[in-house]
Formats: structure tokens, C-alpha cells, sequence
């Protein structure tokens, strides 16, 4: 099955009708739908460099119009390092570490301890976007989600040529 | 027909089947022989669909509407315009009055809700599962303090002033109608009752005209959700379906028409349009079919019946033992779970306008679970449909003619059918587009075949003491299919098998049944002081629902002593899980004696249902609830009968042939008329037998004889 370009926007604009989304829930994957997707994307940012995957609603590895280099890049324009690098290394960040940060957010005693939990925030420096939060225990390392096999999914999940890289 | 008779003929009973594709409407005359007419179902005004279908019906007799309706006496209507509108939502502005501190539960329903009705894979795929909207958002629901338990004691006294500040505010937000659900109203109705009256004073002080439905007055049964979402409906839902029977009355009486129309309701029984308990007519259609085999059934001695039916959208499946229905106590519609009787029927999605996909991994053929509906498939140039139904496999093999879908009112063309099958299916599958049609259509009829068989077997009978009914518009393409090696004792098909829903809703009776649920529990042993306690209370309970019985067949214009009264009950083991619907052997019950005849009666269907030595009586008993259905008579269609002639089809019923594929080859099968066929008549496979609403496939293999009730039998040779 394959849909209109407006309806995928529907889809990632959020404003999809419901009997529309339980089919697509329930069916297999239109082929074409990655390449639609990425078309809105790459409509809805204020950059021209190829958006090679998206990593958030604001956040993308992109390939680098004047180098051909693949970076991580926010919506906004920040570019935040190589893309197998962890870019919340390079984030602007917000520890909750105490109960009165904690009850910005929640209620008191709906709260997580922030002795045994805290709630780290990353933000495009650029923007101010909140890009990703993670609620590890205090002492835990800052988390590298996500370290995409790009090659494999464009080959052999797409069947998509993979965009140039330069090293 | 000869000409003499047409304009002596005087038609008696209409029946109606507004579905989502078709209309079927089904006349009957005074003799017994009836005629069926079909068009598109017209969802934006459905009195036009009616209208039209009826005269078309008509015109196979050679008489206008006009001519028609001034006699008919019985009008019968079944349609999905009630659930379709529960379906999308779209009611009624309702207010809701429960218990204060429990104003959440009607948005938050019960878990199930979020996927019924949806295919297997979705409902273990939790990510498709969703919550609907609620019938009554939370800001036209207040609470009220009291408190009575599930004992039906007091525990907090009703405070009147909330009641009377929840009444105002809700009249002032404008509501259309309001409901009242108290918990454990079921059992001590007092305070419903009484906040049920402070709200018609609130109203009457306010000047407005709002309609308010306690339910308790509507359906005192257990569970919380089911009655709430239940007695919400007729407020939400039925009041609107009201004025659209009433418009298509008046559409009817325009055209000269004196009955009053009555409504398929769920319980199996038709009721008046004016009935206060509206909502159990919200599914119908299907029931019809049901009733209809039941009725048959009965009249010619079948005592069980494997019911099955196939239209546009599904296939529907329903067991008749002994001559009995199956109830089901509280059904789930639109996603809603219900304390509504409801005849007991399994569907699957899967009819002739089910969608065709290849999974694009496994290239496995998936049919539907959607469907295009009455638009047919690909083969209809008009519909807008781009993906391949079953119908287009039946147009590319030959076994639906292409001029005369509908009698010719839809003209299906076959390349286009072919041309997407080929791009579609066949090509990415390597197949010729006969071999990927043919093998469609047999993953079709083996999917039906194993879910009838589940069906029957699942209730531990076999097949082989069963009499298959095959109806519906596309049921007769494929009873071949779906029944072959199966074993029934007999495979039916009426001659109006396209109208057999229709047929059915003018056989069923005129009645009203309604539910109670009582807690009696007595050991085996018990006294029989207790048990004439017990036997009292069951009585106490029919006493009430049949007050309500003769009251809505007084709105009709029935006197009480016309209403046949049946008093029933639901009894099992206690602390069993599933309880029995019985039919009372007595008529009241105010003696240990006559408890005992309750309990040999129920001992006697616990042992048919399931076997003799699972009954358990040293459990004792309990009663759940009391039933009470009434009827009066009305004019049914005779069943036809004539004579058995010679096994030799006439001439004019042969119109030829056409090819048609299955199993690897083309062939020639012989057309025939069903009209023009006689009693009596054979035919052997591979044939064809038409008509404008319905196709009887005959493969070869296969023969069928028209009996001399307009009845083929169908057997494999």
C-alpha cells in the first residue's frame, strides 16, 4: 500500500485520522514511506545539508553540503560532532540532582530520589530545543542511545544507494 | 409469472435489510410466494435506498410501490445506521449522573475496549490498540453521594441536594439527554429511582424538554461498565435512529403504506420503532439470517443448523441445537461492551469484498481484514478502488457475471479486474492471474472451512448432525467451498438466498424480552422453606419485567391478555463461572415444588449442552438472572411448497454457458436461471445457477436438487 506524501505529513505532524494510522499500524510497511518521510523532513529545516536519518523530532545525522562529512545536526543548525560520535557530549545540559528539581516536574513523594535517580536534560545550544532527556542512576556515564548501522539499513533494509560520506 | 395473477396479488409482509453495501427488501404475498429487490444502500438518506430496492423487488411481479404497500400488513426493518452512528461517535449530547468519587470510570470503560473487534494480530500488537472517545466526556458527568452495596443495603443514605445541584448543572450545560447509572442499582433501585425524579423536577423547573434514563428502569443487570455504556445509548444513539425510522415510515406512508414499522433487536425478536428500549436494535442485520434458518428450521423439521452467511464485508457463523439460539448475555459493539441479549454469532472479515495483499516479506496472500464494501473491487470502474477483492477473483474466473451484478445495476468489467490482479498478485508471485485468483480463492474457502469446522467442534459437536444454511449475497459462490469435506448432513441454499436476512426479519416474532439479574444461591440439599423463598424471589422478578413487557406492547396498541408471556431464567452450578438460559418450565413459581421443576429443567440442559456426567448438583444452585419475553401473533411468509417434477431442468432456464476456471482448467459451465428452474430439477456441476442478486456455484463434482420448498440441496458426488 502506498499514501500521499500529505498523509505521511499527517503522520509526523501528528494530525493523522485514526482509521488511516490503525491501517498502517496493522499493515506492513508502504516501501516508499522512508524517502517520503525524509522529503518532509528535509522541507521542515531551515539547512540544506541531506538529512541522512533522524536521531529526535529536532536532531538528524546529515551529510555536510560543503564537505560531503556526515554530522549530527539540530534543527536549529547547531552541528554537535561526527556522527558515530555521542553527541550529548557536545549538548548543553541540565542535571535534576536534588528534591527541588525533581518537584518542578512531579509531585512531592511522585518524585523520584534523586539519590538513587536523577533526570539529565540536553539541549541544542543554538535553540534551547530539548533534544533528549535520560534518567539514569547519579554516578551512570552519559548514554550513547543509538549507534546506527547506516549501511545495512539503507542496502539491505531500503534498498537505497548510500549517500557519500566523506571520511 | 402468469399475467392473471400479477394484479390479483395482494403483498403482506415486507421485510427489510439495510446493510452497509446492500438493501435487500423481501415481499411476501398472501400465498406465500415472496420476491426480493436489492439496490446500493444510500447511508446519507436511507429511505431512498428503501424505496428504490422496493421497487425494484416489485417490479418482478409487475407492481408499483403503490400498488404494493396499501396491503401489506407487517413491515420489518434491520439496518446498521444505529451502529454506525455509535461507531463514529456522533450521538446525542448526554449527561451522566454516577456515583460521586466514581465519575472517571465511564471515559476510562474497561481495558478490552481498546482493542475490540480489532483482527488477532492486532490485538496482541499493543501498539494499534486505542481508547475512543467516551459517549459522555468527563465534563458532562457529576457525581452523587449514596452508597449501596452489592447486597442492595443502604450504606450511605442518598444525599438529595447533590443530586439536585448535578441535575442543574447538567440542564444548564444544555444536554440532550441525561443518564443515571448508580452502582448496585440492580439490586435496590430505590436511590436511582429517587435521583431519577429529582432530575424530571430540576428539568421541569428549568423549562426544558430532556428525556432521562436511569438504568434501572433499562436493563438491571450486573456490571458497572455494561449497563452504564448500555443505558448511555439509548440516550446517545437511539433516540436519533428513532427519527430516521419514523422518516422512513413517513417515506413509506407517502407511497401509501398503513403498517407500523417494527426493528430487529438483538435479543432475536422484532420490536416496535416506538419501543422504549431502543438500543438492542443497534446490530440486526446478521440476526436476520439467523431467524430466518430458525424459522425454516421449524417449520420443516431441520432441529440443527449451522448458519452461514457471507456479504460484503464477513462471514458470520451461528450453531441452532435442538431448535434453540444461543443468547449472548453481554455482547461488545463498536468497541463498546454492552449488557444487551444478543443472538450468538461469530464473524470473521472476511467477504467478497475483502481486500487482497501480498505481505511484501514473506509474499504470503493476506485477505482483508478490510473490505471494499459495496464498492465491489477493482472490476467496478466507478468505485475508486485500487486494490484487488475477492470479487474481482470471482469476475476473472467466471463465476460472477460481469452484465449482471445486481441485475445488470453495476456493470463490472473484467480486464480491469484482470489487469490489476496480474500487477498486484500474480506478477510479484510468478503466477498466471488465473492460478493466483484460483489459489485466492481457495485460501478463502479453507480459511471459512476451518472456522466452521472450529466453530461446530469448539461446541463438541460434528459436523455430520448438522444442516448447513448457505445465504447471504456471495454465501451460494462459495458454499461449495467452505462446506466441501466437511461432512454436513444436508447443504441448503434457499432459492432467496440474497434476501434470507430480510426473509428472516419478517418471520421473526413481535417480542420484547427483558433482563434482570438476581443472587439466589441454595444448596442441593436445601429446605423447602428456602426453596420456596428463592422460588419467590425469582417470581418477585418476573412479575416486574413482565409489567414492562405489557407495557411497551400497550404503547402498540396490544391488549394484555394478546401478549403470550415465557418466563425464563439463568441458572448454574454455583461457583461455576457460565450459567444456562433456560425457558421456564412453569409460569410462576411460588412452591419448593415448582423450584424443583427449575432445577430438573436446568440439570436436563446442563446435560445436553455439555454431557450428563459433567453435572454437578452437589455444588447446589444459583439463579443469576430472570428473563421475561412476550409475543403476540403476526403474519409470517409461508414457506413455499410445491410439487417435484422432473429431475430435467427446463430449456429456458438454460442461458447458455460461460468458461470457468478452477483447479488448473478452464471449462465450460452450463448457466442457468434460478427462477425458471423447477422443483425437482438436478444439476450436475460444472454449472451456474444465477439470479439477479445471488450466484449459486455448482463446480464440477458437485450436484444440486431444487426441492419443493425453493430449497437446493447441494452434495458432493
Amino acid at each position: 500500500m502506498a499514501y500521499t506524501k500529505a498523509k505521511i505529513k499527517d503522520l509526523v505532524d501528528g494530525k493523522i485520522d485514526r482509521d488511516t494510522l490503525q491501517t498502517m499500524l496493522s499493515t506492513p510497511k508502504d516501501a516508499d514511506r522512508f524517502v517520503k518521510y525524509l522529503e518532509i523532513l528535509q522541507e521542515q529545516v531551515p539547512w540544506d545539508d541531506k538529512i541522512i536519518l533522524p536521531l529526535g523530532p529536532k536532531l538528524y545525522i546529515v551529510q555536510r553540503s560543503s564537505d560531503k562529512k556526515w554530522v549530527v545536526k539540530s534543527q536549529a543548525g547547531h552541528e554537535f560532532c561526527d556522527w558515530r560520535e555521542n553527541w550529548k557530549l557536545h549538548a548543553v545540559m541540565r542535571v535534576r540532582e536534588t528534591a527541588e528539581e525533581m518537584e518542578e516536574l512531579y509531585p512531592r513523594l511522585m518524585a523520584p530520589s534523586s539519590d538513587w535517580q536523577v533526570i539529565r536534560e540536553y539541549y541544542c545550544p543554538l535553540s534551547g530545543d530539548l533534544l533528549d532527556v535520560e534518567a539514569p542512576t547519579p554516578w551512570y556515564p552519559v548514554i550513547h542511545d543509538f549507534e546506527p548501522d547506516i549501511d545495512a539499513f539503507y542496502t539491505e533494509w531500503l534498498g537505497l544507494e548510500i549517500p557519500e560520506r566523506a571520511a | 409469472m402468469p399475467l392473471d395473477k400479477r394484479n390479483n396479488r395482494s403483498v403482506q409482509v415486507l421485510g427489510i435489510d439495510a446493510g452497509g453495501t446492500m438493501t435487500d427488501t423481501f415481499f411476501v404475498d398472501a400465498d406465500g410466494d415472496f420476491v426480493v429487490g436489492k439496490a446500493q444502500s444510500t447511508p446519507d438518506n436511507e429511505a431512498r435506498g428503501l424505496i428504490e430496492s422496493s421497487r425494484e423487488g416489485l417490479e418482478h411481479w409487475g407492481l408499483s410501490l403503490e400498488e404494493a404497500l396499501g396491503s401489506i400488513q407487517t413491515g420489518v426493518y434491520s439496518g446498521t445506521a444505529m451502529l454506525n452512528r455509535v461507531v463514529q461517535r456522533k450521538g446525542l449530547k448526554t449527561g451522566l449522573i454516577v456515583n460521586a468519587g466514581m465519575e472517571d470510570f465511564h471515559r476510562m470503560g474497561r481495558a478490552c475496549q481498546a482493542y475490540l473487534g480489532m483482527a488477532y494480530e492486532d490485538r496482541i500488537h499493543l501498539n494499534t490498540h486505542y481508547y475512543d472517545d467516551p459517549l459522555v466526556p468527563r465534563h458532562l458527568t457529576r457525581g452523587v453521594m449514596e452508597r449501596i452495596d452489592m447486597f442492595g443495603t443502604v450504606v450511605i443514605p442518598l444525599r438529595e441536594e447533590t443530586a439536585r445541584t448535578a441535575a442543574q448543572e447538567l440542564i444548564a450545560q444544555d444536554v440532550e439527554g441525561i443518564v443515571i447509572s448508580l452502582l448496585h442499582s440492580y439490586k435496590n433501585p430505590a436511590h436511582e429511582r429517587r435521583v431519577r425524579d429529582i432530575v424530571a423536577e430540576e428539568i421541569e423547573k428549568s423549562g426544558k424538554q430532556i428525556p432521562v434514563f436511569a438504568s434501572t428502569d433499562y436493563y438491571p443487570v450486573r456490571k458497572e461498565t455494561h449497563r452504564t455504556n448500555t443505558t448511555v445509548l439509548e440516550a446517545f444513539a437511539a433516540e436519533p435512529s428513532r427519527q430516521t425510522l419514523r422518516k422512513i415510515s413517513t417515506a413509506f406512508k407517502d407511497n401509501g403504506s398503513k403498517f407500523d414499522f417494527r426493528v430487529m433487536a438483538t435479543h432475536g425478536g422484532t420490536i416496535s420503532w416506538k419501543a422504549k428500549e431502543l438500543a438492542r436494535t443497534i446490530v440486526s442485520g446478521p440476526i436476520g439470517g439467523v431467524i430466518g434458518a430458525k424459522y425454516l428450521g421449524e417449520v420443516l423439521g431441520y432441529k440443527n443448523i449451522a448458519c452461514s452467511d457471507i456479504g460484503g464485508t464477513s462471514f458470520d457463523v451461528a450453531l441452532i441445537t435442538q431448535g434453540e439460539l444461543t443468547i449472548q448475555n453481554d455482547p461488545d459493539m463498536a468497541r463498546l461492551v454492552l449488557s444487551l441479549p444478543l443472538v450468538g454469532l461469530d464473524s470473521v472479515g472476511a467477504g467478497a469484498g475483502s481486500f487482497i495483499r501480498l505481505d511484501p516479506y514473506t509474499k504470503a496472500i493476506k485477505l482483508g481484514p478490510d473490505s471494499a464494501g459495496y464498492r465491489v473491487g477493482v472490476c467496478w470502474a466507478d468505485s475508486g478502488i485500487e486494490t484487488v477483492t475477492i470479487s474481482d477473483c470471482h469476475v476473472i474466473l467466471g463465476y460472477l457475471n460481469p452484465d449482471n451484478f445486481l441485475g445488470g445495476q453495476v456493470k463490472l468489467d473484467r480486464q480491469r479486474a484482470y489487469d490489476a490482479m496480474k500487477d498486484q498478485i500474480a506478477d510479484p508471485l510468478g503466477l498466471t492471474v488465473e492460478e493466483a485468483a484460483a489459489g485466492v480463492i481457495e485460501l478463502l474457502d479453507s480459511d471459512l472451512r476451518d472456522y466452521l469446522r472450529s466453530m461446530i467442534s469448539g461446541k463438541g459437536y460434528s459436523p455430520s448432525s448438522f444442516t448447513c444454511f448457505s445465504y447471504g449475497g456471495a454465501g451460494p459462490v462459495h458454499t461449495y467451498g467452505y462446506t466441501e469435506g466437511l461432512g454436513f448432513e444436508d447443504v441448503i441454499v434457499p432459492a432467496w438466498a440474497a434476501g434470507f436476512s430480510a426473509f428472516g426479519c419478517a418471520a421473526a416474532d413481535f417480542e420484547y424480552r427483558y433482563d434482570k439479574s438476581l443472587d439466589v444461591n441454595i444448596a442441593e440439599e436445601a429446605s423447602d422453606d428456602a426453596k420456596e423463598i428463592e422460588a419467590k424471589t425469582l417470581n418477585e422478578a418476573w412479575h416486574e419485567l413482565a409489567e414492562r413487557v405489557l407495557e411497551e406492547f400497550e404503547l402498540n396498541g396490544y391488549a394484555r391478555d394478546k401478549v403470550r408471556l415465557q418466563p425464563g431464567y439463568r441458572m448454574q452450578y454455583r461457583g461455576q463461572l457460565n450459567d444456562l438460559e433456560i425457558e421456564s418450565p412453569i409460569e410462576t413459581a411460588k412452591t419448593a415444588a415448582d423450584w424443583d421443576k427449575l432445577v430438573e429443567t436446568f440439570n436436563d440442559t446442563y446435560g445436553r449442552v455439555y454431557a450428563a456426567s459433567a453435572r454437578s448438583p452437589e455444588l447446589g444452585y444459583s439463579i443469576t438472572g430472570a428473563i421475561m419475553r412476550g409475543t403476540v401473533p403476526i403474519p409470517k411468509p409461508n414457506i413455499p411448497k410445491e410439487e417435484e417434477g422432473s429431475p430435467v431442468p427446463p430449456e429456458e432456464a438454460k442461458l447458455g454457458t460461460r468458461k470457468f476456471y478452477r483447479k488448473g482448467k478452464w471449462v465450460d459451465a452450463q448457466l442457468y436461471q434460478m427462477e425458471s428452474l423447477k422443483p425437482g430439477n438436478r444439476v450436475t456441476g460444472p454449472a451456474i445457477i444465477e439470479s439477479d442478486a445471488t450466484t449459486f456455484v455448482v463446480p464440477g463434482g458437485f450436484e444440486t436438487w431444487l426441492d419443493g420448498h425453493r430449497l437446493f440441496h447441494l452434495k458432493e458426488v
